[in-house]
């Protein structure tokens, strides 16, 4: 047995040693090549959009307001992940395309499974044209990075939509821009936040808060009553630090969001910034008042929400897509309060720290005009009253959407979010690296573990490292 | 003439097993493997066109990474936790419920062996519940004897969490490792007890003298092979119970290398993990095969 055992290592140990170059390199070739045969049936159309594309990008899309008018053709493939958001306005969408361009073949490649099933593809250099970045294992940033998404910062200086509108300026947030340039554009406006429930503050005669004095003044009549006051999901730190830490630091930083764009482009003096200090303190001041229910730091988020719903706990950092996700689960009664932010002076400005999903076009789409012209249609106040009423979600297509069939939590939440008063940060992501970094501090930091100064010096020490 | 055509079919009879194994076994499992070496090789971010080939800075790195070793370090904890804990208690319930003939046997093996019928996942969610801090079993428990509400967060402590992923991992090996030795001792022929019994040795002296050299060998097999599927796959426990946290606290090194290639898109230094958890798993095997070296005792 222990020969065998010695044997086989050592058998593993020459393969090592000879064949790994050969063997491999071969087989990527192999991978890249079979997608590359099974899905794209028709290498001809391939060739000649993507050239003329190039040749004329601003011209042949944005200048005619109409894309209708330059018939489309060919193939022309979409990616969408099937969420929380549903598929019914990608079906419905899509139709509407598929009817406005008759002559052009639309693929659609949707499923809460897409993401992985797609990706030997976006290896290989195959991807299909258009890609909605949502969902798990697929992120902006590192796509950008990786050099898989299109270039769009020229032609968004231009582009319009189906009804003539500028893209750029009907945009409620603007889009992430990564050394200045574009390659993606948010979809979705959903915002981070808090909760409590309206109901059980008026039986119990407890102040919805306004500010973060007022939280701590009605945190401690709740605490008294026997509630634990806030509850969050340490198991996936990054709703405490959407719905309460960054919103905290803009908050801090004389509402100016900046910081949060300096601090994603691995800025280490925006880290050390005293707004950073300042709203992690803010933390430390929920911990060291008890107002942070223990269960926390182990739960994911069913089951703080479900603890939430149960009124084992008054208040909870989460998006606005919570109800809808509890929908089955919510107590009759149970009535909905929502602030994006918690932590701003009495007086001060709410900040709303945005939720998206984006669009953008793969650098190696075969049908970039019909991508380009797909993004026009779907950025227009048509589709997104459509995407409000089919998703669940306020589209990021500034509007009034008061008329339309949307659940009315949607309708609120776009309020706020097109409020003057409020400050919106634009979608922001982090580098993965820093992002997790950045969740585990604050998870230490609420059971403390750590303190603040500590929590700048770790995540500071990751974006070093990063930068390299 | 007849002779070779004989072998010829014999060979040819032998090779019809060993050849599609042999071809599964390469490409399972030795392409895999030579994959995952030459993957650790690249930075790469999992799912870019590109990757670039650094030699060995996935391994610099990873040395360099204090998580990997805390994730070594609790792997080998879990390793040495779930040893002394499934055999001792494997043993015990095996000599329990074939050496004192009680009655119950029968069912106590069959509860006893429950849990390994029952999915890993199931078994996180399960104990997930019962470590709930609000709506838990363990703090409702120990709240019969408090007379405030105990709300310890079993899952939540600054350090030293990896403990209590102990209890669930060990109650779900239990079943399997006791059904093998159960197996081993019903071998021994009754006569050996019997004649020792004559001889006045007691159960203690009987279970050290006869029982424990004459299943020595499951009992090797037995702490190998937790070492092996623990090494490799502490992963599904860790990561449907914590994910690794609070704090990269309870990482292992399958959920390390899970977190950097798919959350953290470092393909590369994920790959680099993985050939760190085959090679600290071929060289435990090879030091805890010579630990356990021990003469065989041969039943004739």
């Amino acid at each position: 047995m222990a020969l065998n055992r010695k044997t086989a290592a050592l058998g593993i140990a020459a393969m090592v040693a000879l064949m790994p170059l050969a063997g491999c390199g071969s087989s990527n070739n192999d991978n890249a090549g079979g997608a590359s045969g099974s899905s794209s049936p028709s290498p001809s159309a391939s060739a000649s959009p993507s050239e003329s594309a190039s040749a004329s990008p601003s011209e042949s899309a944005s200048a005619s307001p109409s894309a209708s008018q330059t018939k489309l053709t060919g193939d022309f493939e979409i990616q969408y992940f099937v969420g929380g958001y549903g598929d019914k306005w990608w079906k419905k969408v899509i139709a509407d395309f598929k009817a406005a361009n008759p002559d052009l073949n639309v693929i659609e490649d949707g499923g809460p499974k897409i993401n992985d099933q797609n990706k030997p593809r976006w290896i290989g250099g195959n991807p299909p044209d258009f890609v909605y970045i949502d969902g798990p294992n697929l992120n902006d940033r590192q796509m950008v990075e990786d050099g898989q998404l299109e270039d769009l910062t020229e032609w968004l200086q231009t582009a319009t939509n189906i009804d003539g509108d500028k893209i750029l300026d009907i945009l409620a947030q603007a889009p992430q821009q990564y050394d200045g340039k574009i390659y993606n554009i948010p979809l979705v406006l959903n915002s981070w936040g808090i909760f409590w429930d309206k109901a059980l503050f008026k039986e119990k005669g407890w102040t919805e808060p306004a500010n973060f004095d007022e939280f701590l003044q009605a945190s401690d009549k709740i605490k008294a009553d026997g509630i634990t006051p806030f509850i969050h999901t340490g198991k996936y730190p990054y709703y405490i630090n959407g719905a309460f830490l960054y919103p905290a630091i803009v908050s801090n930083n004389n509402d100016d969001y900046t910081i949060l764009q300096d601090m994603a482009a691995n800025k280490i003096d925006a880290y050390k910034s005293p707004a950073v200090l300042a709203a992690l303190n803010q933390i430390v001041q929920l911990r060291d008042k008890g107002f942070i229910d223990k269960a926390s730091i182990q739960i994911n988020h069913t089951d703080s929400q479900m603890l939430f719903l149960q009124h084992k706990d008054a208040f909870i950092p989460n998006g606005l897509w919570l109800p809808n996700e509890m929908a089955k689960d919510v107590p009759q009664g149970f009535d909905f309060g929502f602030i994006p932010s918690i932590t701003q002076k009495a007086g001060g400005k709410v900040v709303a720290n945005t939720s998206t999903a984006t669009v953008a076009i793969a650098k190696k789409a075969k049908n970039k005009e019909a991508a380009k012209a797909f993004l026009q249609f779907i950025f227009s106040k048509a589709q997104a009253s459509q995407w409000a009423e089919l998703s669940g979600a306020p589209s990021n297509i500034k509007g009034d959407i008061s008329n339309s069939n949307a659940p009315n939590f949607v309708k609120d939440a776009a309020k706020y979010l097109t409020d003057p008063n409020t400050v919106v940060i634009p979608t922001i992501t982090f580098n993965a690296d820093v992002d997790k970094a950045m969740q585990d501090a604050t998870d230490a930091l609420t059971i403390n573990k750590i303190t603040p100064e500590e929590w700048v010096k770790r995540v500071t020490d990751v974006v070093a490292k990063v930068q390299k | 003439m007849k002779p070779v055509t004989v072998k010829w079919q014999r060979n040819l009879f032998i090779g019809t097993f060993i050849v599609p194994t042999f071809v599964f076994f390469c490409i399972f499992t030795i392409y895999p493997v030579v994959q995952a070496l030459y993957y650790s090789l690249f930075d790469w971010s999992g799912m870019s066109e590109n990757k670039t080939f650094i030699w060995f800075d996935n391994f610099k790195d990873m040395f360099r990474d204090p998580i990997v070793w805390r994730a070594v370090g609790n792997d080998y904890f879990l390793v040495a936790g779930k040893i002394v804990g499934i055999m001792i208690l494997a043993t015990f319930f095996a000599v329990a419920l074939t050496r004192f003939n009680f009655k119950l046997a029968g069912f106590f093996r069959s509860i006893f062996f429950i849990p390994n019928v029952i999915s890993v996942v199931v078994i996180g969610v399960l104990w997930n519940f019962i470590y709930n801090p609000q709506i838990g079993f363990l703090n409702a428990f120990l709240s019969l004897f408090t007379k405030e509400k105990v709300d310890i967060a079993w899952l939540g402590f600054t350090s030293h969490t990896i403990w209590m992923l102990l209890p669930p991992a060990i109650w779900a090996g239990i079943g399997f490792y006791m059904i093998l030795i159960i197996a081993a001792i019903q071998n021994i022929p009754a006569s050996f007890y019997e004649a020792s019994e004559l001889e006045g040795a007691g159960q203690w002296h009987q279970f050290r003298t006869i029982t424990v050299p004459l299943v020595w060998e499951q009992l090797k097999v037995s702490i190998i092979n937790i070492m092996m599927t623990t090494l490799n796959g502490s992963f599904v426990i860790v990561w449907i119970m914590t994910e690794g946290g609070p704090d990269n606290s309870t990482q292992v090194m399958g959920s390390y290398l899970y977190q950097m290639a798919f959350r953290q898109y470092h393909f590369g230094f994920a790959a680099a993990i993985g050939v760190l958890i085959l090679v600290l798993s071929l060289i435990t095997t090879i030091v805890l095969q010579r630990l356990l070296h021990q003469e065989t005792v041969e039943l004739s």
